[in-house]
């Protein structure tokens, strides 16, 4: 498959997301709500803890959630439950009848439609976080958590479609997004900063994928000078990504044998 | 040959351990289609077109025989050959509803390896062929059915396909729509040469679009012919429908039967071989009881059930 294939489903669905201003303004409002009460009460536990918690100010934590939640936010949370309705319902086999890899073409389509949403959270969680607390903790590391936040979305969409892949056997991944969901919402660090999270649960979070989907860009936007997250997230990007490919070859030649 | 296939077979497996059951949805089936033929592949439903198609294109791999398709493999060369065959499922859009057909046929050059020239130019000629260029800036979601079938066409032949195989196109279209995508498909076979290969339940579509129909039913063929040939064979009969405002005398011309008869209605079978329908037409609407008529084609079943009944070939 062509470079200018997978650019252009990005670019086509980018614009697509663009012109639904509709769409836009709903996530937008909906996001500003969930990050102004959520950092209102990270802000409290802080100052009630003298000022800092587990080496967050408000600040920090301030910037902390408004990135880790446009991260989440940004992605259809129910991603997973559509690839498998997609699979069960045959669009899927249909998609096979391109000249193009299903997997190749899904992601830039969901990356394309991720980016400009991601985008504009980020940039009204700033502007709530700037009224609220304050400015960015250090700008360098925010440069670095612009970049991060991307491949987070990227990590986020290929760990989905791994897991979204059993459809090809199960015929209902239905109910796995909710676990997907916990699973991101509490060890990607999204709604808990992953050092506030007992030692177990922790180390267990440390081992796992998701933190590169959240916690990676919040904590370079929190202020943390820690250019490993980043290697890191490349590191899973490039694990996940195998991980999605190999799913999605055996999920086709199974569609192929056993039928649509 | 576009299209070959020696004894192809599809078998699924279902339920498991005791309770499995095996279905053969496709039986030893051979076929061999001339490039630019106009082929309708009937039969009823579950008679095993749809999985037969799937393995002719490359989704499915079949559990025994051979096929080729422009001479590759399909379910070996699965890209390669979707880059030369063009399929439109009457249900599945190649569209991206939210975008216009235009950004979504940008999209589908980009994955067909067509350059900004090449695709230009070919929206041009198949929005010129298809009466569609004014469609082509509208959201999908604003086309009506009709609308949106020719810029689907023009979706799977933006690429120059050799090969069209069409899967119930014109289901949910209306008369007059039904009409023009058939006018659309022989023009398409007749100025590009590209060969058709359609299935349908509407036997209009087989009368109007196909010259050869192949007939399959629990996965075999068991017609194949002329459609002109199959037109006085089988397709002869047509049903006529009456509604009346009072009882009139039913015709009594050869081939003429009697189905229904009351004071409201008149329902016959008129075998067109031994009288013309203008003749039947002309006595009925010469009466001054007449308020309504129709004159439908016998449906698919009936077709295929009177093939069982014509001597073996």
């Amino acid at each position: 498959m062509t470079r200018r294939a997978l650019v252009e489903a990005l670019r086509g669905s980018a614009h697509r997301s663009l012109v639904d201003g509709g769409g836009m303004v709903v996530s937008i409002a909906f996001y500003v709500v969930i990050v102004g009460t959520l950092s209102g009460l990270w802000r409290v536990a802080v100052h009630a803890n003298g000022g800092e918690l587990a080496g967050y100010s408000a600040v920090a934590i301030t910037w902390y959630i408004i990135t880790s939640e446009a991260a989440i936010v940004s992605v259809n949370a129910r991603h997973i439950e559509d690839i498998g309705a997609d699979i069960a319902q045959g669009t899927v086999a249909v998609e096979l009848l391109r000249p193009a890899s299903v997997l190749g073409v899904r992601m830039a389509t969901e990356v394309g439609r991720g980016l400009p949403k991601v985008a504009a959270l980020w940039g009204a969680g700033a502007v709530v976080a700037a009224v609220v607390a304050g400015g960015p903790p250090r700008s360098a590391t925010l440069l670095l958590a612009a970049p991060s936040l991307v491949l987070a979305i990227i990590a986020n969409l290929l760990a989905q479609h791994a897991v979204a892949a059993i459809a090809f056997w199960i015929r209902d991944a239905g109910s796995v997004w909710f676990l997907y969901l916990k699973a991101v919402f509490i060890t990607g660090g999204m709604i808990i900063p992953l050092e506030l999270l007992p030692d177990g649960v922790q180390h267990a979070a440390m081992l796992m994928p998701f933190r590169a989907m959240a916690y990676a860009p919040a904590r370079l936007a929190a202020g943390y000078w820690e250019p490993m997250l980043f290697v890191e997230q490349l590191v899973w990007i490039g694990i996940l990504g195998v991980v999605a490919s190999a799913a999605f070859s055996a999920g086709e030649r199974r569609l192929q044998v056993v039928g649509g | 040959m576009a299209i070959r296939a020696r004894r192809l077979t599809k078998v699924f497996e279902t339920g498991r351990r005791r309770a499995r059951r095996r279905i053969e949805a496709v039986r030893e089936l051979d076929l061999d289609v001339a490039a630019g033929e106009r082929v309708a592949y009937i039969g009823p439903n579950g008679a095993g077109k749809s999985t037969s198609i799937k393995i002719l294109t490359g989704i499915l791999h079949p559990t025994a025989g051979g096929a080729t398709v422009l001479g590759l493999t399909p379910w070996e060369d699965r890209r390669l050959l979707a880059r030369r065959i063009g399929t439109l499922f009457g249900q599945r859009s190649l569209l991206w509803l939210e975008l216009t057909p235009r950004q979504s046929y940008r999209m589908l050059a980009a994955i067909y390896g067509l350059d900004r020239a090449a695709e230009q130019r070919r929206i041009a000629e198949l929005g010129d062929l298809l009466e569609a260029s004014g469609l082509f800036d509208q959201p999908v979601r604003s086309l009506s059915l009709g609308q949106r079938m020719r810029c689907e066409l023009t979706a799977c032949l933006l690429h120059d396909p050799e090969i069209l195989f069409l899967d119930e196109p014109t289901i949910g279209l209306d008369l007059v729509a039904k009409q023009r995508f058939r006018e659309l498909l022989v023009r398409l076979n007749e100025q590009q040469g590209t060969t058709i290969f359609l299935t349908s339940h509407d036997v209009a579509d087989i009368e109007h679009v196909a010259k050869r129909a192949i007939v399959i039913n629990h996965g075999e063929v068991i017609y194949d012919d002329e459609v002109a040939a199959m037109r006085r064979t089988l397709l002869a009969t047509k049903v006529v429908e009456v509604g009346l405002v009072e009882a009139i005398a039913a015709p009594t011309q050869a081939g003429v039967t009697l189905l229904e008869h009351s004071d409201q209605v008149l329902r016959l079978v008129v075998d067109t071989n031994l009288t013309p329908i203008r003749v039947v037409m002309d006595e009925l609407l010469d009466g001054p009881a007449v308020t309504d008529i129709s004159v439908v084609d016998p449906p698919l079943e009936q077709v295929i059930g009177e093939i069982y009944e014509l001597p073996a070939r």
